[in-house]
């Protein structure tokens, strides 16, 4: 591997001419521990947010070790709630390119440490045995050209795939501007690639990473679309990242982009990730600003409408209501704005309406169809089913009457709903609640 | 009056058996007795597996795949008192078919409700194993699942380490799951000795502990999500968490 003896590493060398164990350690990571360079380069991945290990259509075999699973399968949770699915990690953190948002920007001072290829078919694989993952998630910082990492990444997934027949989910985060060949030598053998747009729009981009363009990001996903219609096959699942609140965009540009990616069956998948300061930039919002996470939720429930509810991005949002509504979820406020589409009666009603009832999902309209089949249902009938009417009762008629007297007016449906969303009394005070014990609402 | 069974799936077959030829319904159905009272009427049936098997063809030939699997699965929810409701439900679909569709049927619920718990716990299991690699490569894991899963998750794991022997221990039942790369088999046991671990095994453990730790974000710290997704009666034998 030539490219651990960088010049910038014997130079550094050098230039303390008195040998010193510590620095040799810092800076040959052929020598560093093993558990050293997981921790650094899982500590640099992990902002990455995807982790599924779901839809993987891959057809092909490769030996008797590893499967996938449809569904996907949640091997753990770390301290943040997220799902541990894929053993996230970057093949390097070292990287020429200076982008502001990025903590592996080249500009940042942090410990740097790379794998070999061999290291991390041999985690994979150990880890893979174990049944602590599903797979691997592989990313990388750029070291010396894209063509140099890609090449490195796709010499990882071969030694898994052709010396140990290794048959898990491995998701690869595509370079952009590496060569055609490589990337299509990579995708044949992943289950899932991807390639972050990171800011919405061209003009953030251009601010924040010059040296990055839109096209140039997409250019490795229209690729392999490009690749799978030619042959005429099942595209491989893509996906792409999102960064929220490093940039002043909108959610109804945000929203947006993202149908427009997915009606160009250019993606399975947009994740949104909330901005989370990790280095200090004139351009960036502060350190220590706390991550936008209720808009990040938002903009996943928005997504999940786009994708599964058959909203469309411009029923959810419009220019003049560009933002989402941080007190209701967006079906909520979709409803409140379009009152007129209501009360809608669950025993005639058809599925695609049932959905659009705020309070009811997926599974709740399937249990409604399923039962009405047998008779007409009643409210004591959506109790048994464990139906809850907390918010669906505003919007819906049961047998043709309301289930308690409720108005389609905006004003009251929002003050009634506003109610619900109160937090729960009765709950432990903690030492945090300082503003609740001065106004005495304990 | 209460009748009593034994718990296993040819007990309740028997006992299902009793009802159509004593022509009645049992009060209560259970097969624990320590629940039952000094004074209290109780039938014990008798556990014949000549019986059982005939019921078990009677039921094949009469009910829907989907329903049979159903019957079959809510038997292992041994942490449920589920007898008398399935026992009604297996009635219900021998008599009228079309009224498993009616969820709003106090008895159809519940037992969709146990089969869909069941299967949370199953999936919940394929993520949640820990293999131990022991001195002769073998793998071995312990389980103490909320109810008997193990039947139920032998495929899954034959499937993806066709070429390695392991076997699975569930604790609080005394079964292990045995795959030998060709057979897949429960056996139930007495005893389990402490294992003897494989040289490398506690540094793989070491490495998945720091890249569990490694991979949370400080700011997004949320125990109380974690504890959602993995309550902790599921972290005793997972390694990231001891």
């Amino acid at each position: 591997m030539q490219y651990f003896i960088q010049p910038f590493h014997k130079k550094s060398l050098c230039q303390n001419e008195i040998f010193s164990p510590h620095i040799f350690h810092k800076y040959y990571n052929t020598i560093m521990k093993l558990e050293e360079k997981l921790q650094i380069l899982t500590d640099s991945a992990k902002y990455d947010v995807s982790c599924s290990s779901s839809g993987s259509t891959r057809g092909e075999s490769y030996g008797s070790l590893g499967a996938t699973h449809a569904s996907g399968i949640c091997h753990s949770f770390s301290a943040d709630g997220r799902c541990i699915s894929l053993l996230k990690i970057l093949f390097t953190n070292h990287c020429i390119y200076d982008c502001a948002y990025c903590i592996n920007r080249s500009s940042n001072d942090r410990q740097r440490a790379a794998f070999t290829p061999r290291e991390v078919a041999d985690l994979t694989l150990n880890f893979y045995k174990r049944n602590y993952i599903e797979g691997l998630f592989l990313s990388s910082g750029i070291v010396s050209s894209e063509d140099h990492t890609m090449e490195l990444i796709a010499k990882s997934l071969e030694i898994l795939r052709f010396e140990h027949g290794f048959n898990g989910y491995i998701h690869v985060k595509l370079i952009p501007g590496a060569s055609d060949d490589l990337i299509r030598r990579v995708t044949k053998l992943a289950d899932r690639v991807s390639s972050n747009i990171e800011l919405p729009t061209q003009k953030s981009l251009a601010l924040l990473a010059p040296e990055k363009s839109r096209e140039k990001l997409f250019a490795p996903l229209e690729l392999v679309r490009n690749d799978a219609l030619e042959q005429s096959k099942h595209p491989i699942g893509m996906s792409t990242q999102l960064i929220i609140g490093a940039t002043p965009e909108s959610d109804y540009e945000i929203l947006r982009l993202s149908s427009a990616l997915y009606n160009k069956s250019l993606l399975k998948r947009v994740y949104y990730s909330a901005y989370i300061p990790t280095v200090s930039h004139t351009l960036l919002p502060a350190l220590h600003t706390p991550p936008p996470l209720l808009r990040e939720h938002r903009l996943y429930q928005a997504d999940w409408l786009m994708r599964f509810y058959h909203f469309s991005y411009d029923e959810i949002l419009s220019p003049q209501y560009d933002t989402l509504d941080e007190r209701f979820d967006p079906k909520l406020a979709w409803a409140l704005r379009n009152l007129h589409c209501f009360p809608v009666e669950i025993n005639r009603a058809d599925k695609e309406t049932l959905l659009r009832v705020p309070g009811f999902g997926m599974r709740t309209v399937i249990k409604i169809l399923r039962a009405r089949r047998a008779r007409s249902l009643g409210e004591n009938d959506l109790k048994a089913m464990k139906i809850s009417l907390k918010r669906a009762r505003f919007f819906i008629t049961i047998q043709g009457k309301r289930v308690k007297q409720t108005t389609l007016k905006y004003e009251y449906l929002q003050n009634q709903l506003l109610a619900l969303e109160k937090p729960k009394a009765g709950t432990q005070p903690s030492l945090f609640d300082r503003f609740q014990s001065f106004t005495g609402e304990l | 009056m209460t009748w009593l069974c034994d718990g296993s799936l040819e007990g309740f077959l028997c006992a299902l058996y009793e009802s159509f030829r004593l022509r009645r319904l049992p009060e209560r159905l259970t097969r624990d007795r320590s629940t039952i009272d000094l004074f209290e009427e109780v039938y014990d049936i008798h556990t014949d597996d000549e019986t059982a098997a005939k019921m078990m063809a009677h039921l094949r030939v009469q009910l829907a795949p989907d329903t049979l699997r159903r019957i079959l699965h809510t038997t292992l929810c041994d942490d449920a008192a589920y007898e008398r409701e399935l026992l009604l439900y297996t009635r219900l679909a021998l008599r009228d078919d079309k009224a498993l569709h009616d969820l709003s049927q106090p008895v159809v619920f519940a037992i969709e409700g146990y089969e869909k718990r069941l299967m949370r716990v199953v999936h919940r299991m394929y993520g949640f194993v820990r293999f131990e690699m022991l001195e002769d490569s073998s793998l071995y894991a312990r389980i103490a699942p909320p109810c008997n899963v193990l039947p139920l998750i032998g495929r899954h794991f034959a499937k993806r380490m066709e070429g390695e022997r392991f076997i699975i221990h569930d604790t609080s039942r005394n079964l292990i799951l045995v795959w030998d790369t060709v057979n897949l088999a429960v056996h139930p046991i007495l005893e389990a000795s402490a294992p003897i671990l494989h040289a490398e095994e506690q540094r793989y453990r070491g490495l998945w502990k720091s890249f569990f730790e490694s991979v949370a974000i400080e700011e997004r710290k949320n125990y109380k999500a974690q504890r959602n997704f993995v309550p902790l009666l599921y972290r005793e034998y997972m390694s990231e968490f001891a």
